[in-house]
């Protein structure tokens, strides 16, 4: 079985934001809720970098650790996923996870938060695949689909790679070998340094 | 192992404390990190490694992002897994035993040693222990408070406690419940706790003999002598200073900072208060329990004072002894005698007949 990573080649991005816009016009995000961004490092200096971040989809993901409901859930495929149903908005997830990925659509006082946002490797939710309640909430199903990422899919340099994490680590084994440069992972370690949680309960889905 | 990782947590969570004390240095740092980096392309084009170094460690190399909100320049942040380990380790594990095991204490203090009656006959005449704003005060701030005590254990403990019971849905529904009573009722407590701390606290002062009070443990053990006190003795007076005013102004503060996120500050604030604030209501929550004892079932007549604001001479005297013979001789005058004088203090001096 696939397990399916995000890489991000720093040698190659150009900070156009096409990951960024791919990710709302495809999943139709709420308003201000940004589940992948571009970082650009020494902005205007020499060896200026970007790098396009999201949820990473963590081995051992600590928003799944903390989250007081346990919303959470891991597909056999390692992507993590949450339930908007269960979701009680307290933030928590946002406290604990490395890469910024958890959002919310709205920042209120007494913690009015509204339901958790983050990426979802186009992997839709809990509800049946397709359905117009799964794409309301958590957007496009593009796995269930037979299609990878959209934000990885558009990317114009290929900086962006999303899929399963051999052939990922193929493509960009390659690329360090022919350029000789750049073998930076970035957020690897951090994401995937820990051994992988045992995949989602089934109680989750109900 | 579970230990081992706990206090290495505790270790990194006070050198992140340190960390932010010491901000203004690690900016200082990372200027002088840009200015390496921007040496090193002129020497080696193709080298990174300065940015890679600093991005690794949570610094910020000169980050921008076009994405708007809470530190979005910020690739990874390392103390998200430092505030989880605490949290979920000795946080939930130590604080759930600390509150399950006082209550199982108090549970078997009750059942060994009963409650403390009284040991003469009640008079029948009484004496106003607390006025009417008193009560309102101290009532107000209990509700408030087991309404946050038992909505923050649901977020705290439910997950292992509860959710194995209800299942998801239910658990969810209580949850958000749980979350939203916590987040309104929370600055309630806050003001309620400022109140208190004014209606009550000159009561509350240290005296001399409150030493033989701690010294005797209350006469709560052994034989249950009789240990004179003031207006209030000195397992209330630490209760005050201790649980209400210290603990009580320490989860207000940080209750604030993770209530209204709207001030946009930042994570490592949260997961600081957090920490806190949960340390804190567990130690506020097992005190508040003993408290809770001696004011219910643990002391005859202790509810009445509080529920209705009087109470028998004899329990006056047998239990807060310097403060009944300050009520009933010396200073203070039957209420017909003085009637101009009697509302001027009434906390003191009222009494009925």
């Amino acid at each position: 079985m696939a397990r399916m990573k995000f890489l991000c080649d720093a040698e190659r991005c150009i900070e156009c934001n096409g990951c960024v816009t791919a990710c709302k016009n495809e999943n139709e995000v709420p308003w201000g809720v940004n589940r992948r961004r571009v970082v650009t490092m020494n902005d205007g200096l020499p060896g200026e970098k970007s790098l396009s971040v999201a949820c990473m989809h963590c081995s051992d993901a600590p928003c799944m650790a903390v989250c007081p409901v346990d919303c959470f859930y891991k597909t056999s495929e390692g992507v993590v996923l949450h339930d908007k149903d269960l979701c009680i908005g307290c933030g928590y997830c946002f406290y604990a996870c490395p890469f910024g990925a958890p959002q919310f659509p709205q920042d209120g006082a007494f913690g009015l938060r509204g339901k958790m946002d983050k990426c979802t490797f186009c992997a839709g939710g809990p509800e049946p695949d397709f359905s117009q309640a799964e794409f309301k909430k958590y957007g496009r199903n593009r796995l269930a689909e037979g299609k990878l990422p959209a934000c990885a899919e558009q990317c114009s340099t290929k900086a962006l790679l999303g899929g399963d994490a051999d052939v990922v680590a193929d493509i960009y084994r390659q690329r360090v070998l022919t350029r000789g440069k750049g073998s930076e992972i970035w957020g690897w370690g951090t994401a995937y340094g820990r051994p992988d949680k045992p995949a989602a309960k089934p109680g989750a889905k109900s | 192992m579970l230990e081992h990782r706990d206090m290495r947590a505790v270790v990194r969570l006070f050198l992140v404390a340190v960390l932010a004390l010491f901000a203004q240095f690690t900016w200082a740092q990372d200027a002088g990190s840009q200015k390496e980096q921007v040496q090193r392309q002129q020497t080696q084009p193709l080298n990174n490694a300065p940015v890679w170094r600093d991005v690794r460690g949570g610094e910020n190399p000169y980050q921008t992002t076009q994405a708007r909100g809470i530190e979005t320049n910020v690739l990874v942040q390392t103390e998200g897994e430092i505030w989880r380990q605490i949290r979920n380790g000795p946080v939930t594990v130590y604080g759930g035993w600390l509150i399950t095991i006082v209550a199982v204490l108090i549970a078997l203090y009750y059942g060994l040693k009963g409650p403390i009656k009284l040991h003469a006959q009640p008079t029948g005449r009484v004496i106003e222990r607390f006025t009417p704003w008193e009560r309102i005060i101290h009532w107000a701030t209990a509700i408030s408070f087991v309404i946050l005590a038992v909505s923050g254990i649901v977020i705290l403990f439910g997950r292992y406690v509860l959710l194995p019971v209800f299942g998801y849905t239910l658990f969810s529904w209580l949850a958000v419940i749980s979350k939203n009573l916590h987040n309104f009722v929370g600055p309630v407590f806050a003001v309620c706790t400022v109140l208190m701390f004014v209606t009550f606290v000159k009561n509350n002062i240290w005296r001399a003999h409150d030493w033989i009070w701690v010294k005797r443990l209350g006469g709560m053990f052994g034989k249950r002598e009789h240990v004179p006190s003031g207006k209030f003795n000195a397992g209330e007076k630490m209760w005050f200073w201790f649980g209400v005013t210290l603990l009580g102004i320490i989860v207000s503060i940080t209750g604030f900072i993770l209530d209204f996120p709207n001030f946009a500050q930042g994570r490592v604030a949260m997961q600081q208060a957090n920490v806190i604030h949960a340390v804190a209501a567990i130690l506020f929550m097992a005190a508040f329990l003993g408290h809770l004892y001696m004011g219910t079932v643990g002391v005859e007549g202790a509810y009445e004072s509080m529920r209705n604001g009087t109470v028998d001479e004899t329990w006056a005297r047998e239990h807060h002894e310097y403060w009944y013979k300050q009520v009933t001789g010396g200073r203070a005058q039957p209420a017909g005698a003085t009637p101009s004088a009697a509302p001027a203090s009434p906390m003191r001096e009222g009494w009925k007949t």
